[in-house]
């Protein structure tokens, strides 16, 4: 392999890991506090609300079953209004969020109803805020399943960026459909392959220790 | 220090309004251990937890301390639960913390500082016998320890009210002992007012003072443990009763029983003596005073709140005015006695 592809190749796996980290990172930063709302709001939860919980839940649905290819060209006009542009690696990371964000929101919902309503309501005998409920309470113990569930979302992001190449965004996928496919490059083709299953194989490994040390059940 | 009056808690159910509290009015002393007994379903849970308004009754009053609690703000309702501690069946610890980080939780939702929190709570891990366990998480003690948790934890903000919600009820009889001791304990050491609900006789009469008996959400009897265990009124009290206090006549003598006096038959009697008369050697005084034979057939002696208490089934033999004249004796005594019934001479197999 050329010096030149070597290049590609790095500036390929930047871009697929800048994209990657910051729509991991603003999926937490918004999908986190969606989920909290979905379980606070929904039956039982310590903020009930079924009208709003419904409507929220029937907007993370369909955000969720839109197909990326489509969402990503969809948003197009929003992309433009974020990031001043729509095409590049940067108007990737804002399909890439939203798809994600709905997807960490359900993950994280399911990862807070696991935790006993007994401690909430201990929580509350001892005159908890809802506040301090869901930052003392809810998170913390919540915690190990969340950061599997994060380490879902990252994987499934790695594989949502090679769809980046679409609308110019780069990264690993982009270089082995336009190379490794389309200029019949089998070794560019094999070396994305084996960088991105390296990829999530520490993805997932470091997810699983993080998970298992927090985890004191 | 607590008035319940008149609760009514109406759940609405898929098939139906279902009434878990009826008309329930209490009043609870400051400083008694309060025994609310029940069995599963009677609303003894939903009555427990409309104390601290963890349920809301729908309609009646909660008054704590002088507190209209249905008065309260949710602000000024979170401030009074803090002077109301809980404890749980299942412990309801958080796992994610340390034993010392556990029982500091309540301290940490009112806002006291690190220091002073370790400062309050390391006597209380003194107090419940685990101060070397204070940096191991709950997942790795026994029930009765996490139990031992939990009450530290529900004493670390210095509650006036202690309340049990089936505290005993997960642990083995040996670690529900000791766990009931340790409640004593901290009621007699600290003043506190504890009630307690369960489905379990044995807890009310180890440590309560007094019992309020609930089925189907209506009270059916409440008094002094004692006079309620001497004394039980309703059948739901019975039946609790009877399965500490063994007091039933054995079924070979009831297929022999005959409630019409039998000429020239024993008489089977029942006697049951509280206080001072346990110490009355009165059987002895049968046997001189009257030319009778008299059978023990079954029989305990106990102690309810410190003061002895005891039944007998004894069955008298001789001639019928001697059992007559024995009888009249017996009812002088300061004692209760029950005529169970009359059995052929050696129709029953007097051991």
């Amino acid at each position: 392999m050329s010096q030149d592809m070597l290049m590609l190749l790095i500036e390929g796996l930047g871009e697929t890991f800048y994209m990657v980290a910051i729509s991991s990172l603003v999926s937490a930063l918004l999908g986190i506090p969606l989920g909290v709302i979905l379980v606070i709001t929904g039956k039982g939860g310590i903020k009930e609300s079924q009208v709003f919980n419904q409507t929220l839940g029937a907007i993370v649905n369909a955000a969720r079953s839109t197909p990326f290819i489509i969402l990503m060209v969809a948003i197009i006009p929003f992309t433009r209004i974020i990031v001043g542009t729509s095409i590049g690696t940067n108007a990737a990371i804002v399909p890439l969020s939203i798809a994600a964000i709905p997807f960490v929101g359900r993950v994280v919902e399911s990862a807070l109803k696991e935790v006993d309503a007994g401690l909430i309501e201990a929580a509350q005998s001892m005159g908890a805020t809802p506040r301090q409920i869901i930052m003392k309470v809810l998170i913390p113990e919540a915690m190990p399943s969340i950061i599997l569930g994060m380490t879902l979302t990252v994987i499934s992001l790695i594989g949502y960026s090679a769809m980046a190449g679409a609308i110019g965004g780069g990264g690993l996928g982009d270089l082995a459909i336009r190379y490794g496919y389309q200029r019949f490059r089998a070794d560019v083709m094999l070396a994305t392959v084996v960088i991105l299953i390296a990829m999530v194989q520490i993805v997932q490994s470091s997810g699983d220790y993080f998970a298992h040390k927090l985890n004191k059940r | 220090m607590i008035t319940l009056s008149n609760l009514q808690k109406v759940y609405q159910g898929e098939s139906g309004a279902v009434n878990a509290l009826d008309n329930v009015s209490l009043e609870i002393e400051q400083g008694e251990i309060f025994g609310i007994i029940g069995k599963s379903g009677a609303g003894k849970s939903t009555l427990i937890r409309c104390i601290n308004l963890l349920e809301r009754p729908t309609a009646g009053s909660v008054v704590v301390d002088g507190q209209d609690m249905l008065a309260l703000s949710e602000a000024e309702l979170r401030d009074a639960r803090k002077s109301m501690g809980m404890i749980f069946q299942h412990f309801n610890l958080l796992s994610s913390r340390t034993v010392l980080e556990n029982v500091c939780f309540p301290l940490e939702i009112a806002g006291i500082n690190q220091a002073e929190r370790e400062r309050k709570v390391l006597p209380l891990l003194e107090l419940v016998g685990l101060a070397d366990k204070r940096d191991v998480y709950p997942a790795q003690l026994s029930g009765g320890q996490k139990q031992r948790v939990g009450i530290a934890r529900a004493l670390a903000s210095q509650p006036k009210v202690l309340l049990c919600d089936e505290a005993t009820s997960a642990l083995d009889p040996q670690t529900t002992e000791s766990i009931l001791a340790l409640l004593k304990d901290i009621n007699k050491k600290l003043g506190l007012t504890i009630v307690l609900i369960t489905h379990e006789m044995h807890v009310i009469k180890a440590i309560c003072d007094k019992v309020a008996v609930i089925e189907g959400g209506h009270l059916v009897e409440t008094g002094k443990v004692y006079d309620v265990f001497t004394n039980p009124q309703s059948t739901t009290a019975q039946d609790f009763i009877k399965a500490v206090v063994n007091n039933k006549v054995p079924d070979s003598l009831v297929e022999a029983l005959s409630a019409a006096p039998i000429a020239g038959g024993n008489l089977v009697l029942r006697l049951s003596f509280f206080g001072e008369t346990t110490n009355e050697p009165f059987i002895a005084g049968l046997i001189r005073r009257f030319a009778i034979d008299v059978n023990i057939i079954s029989g305990n002696i106990d102690h309810l709140q410190d003061i002895p208490y005891g039944t007998l089934l004894i069955e008298l033999s001789g001639t019928d005015e001697a059992i007559q004249n024995a009888l009249n004796y017996l009812k002088v005594q300061d004692l209760k006695t029950e005529v169970i019934g009359y059995v052929a001479r050696h129709a029953h197999a007097a051991n």
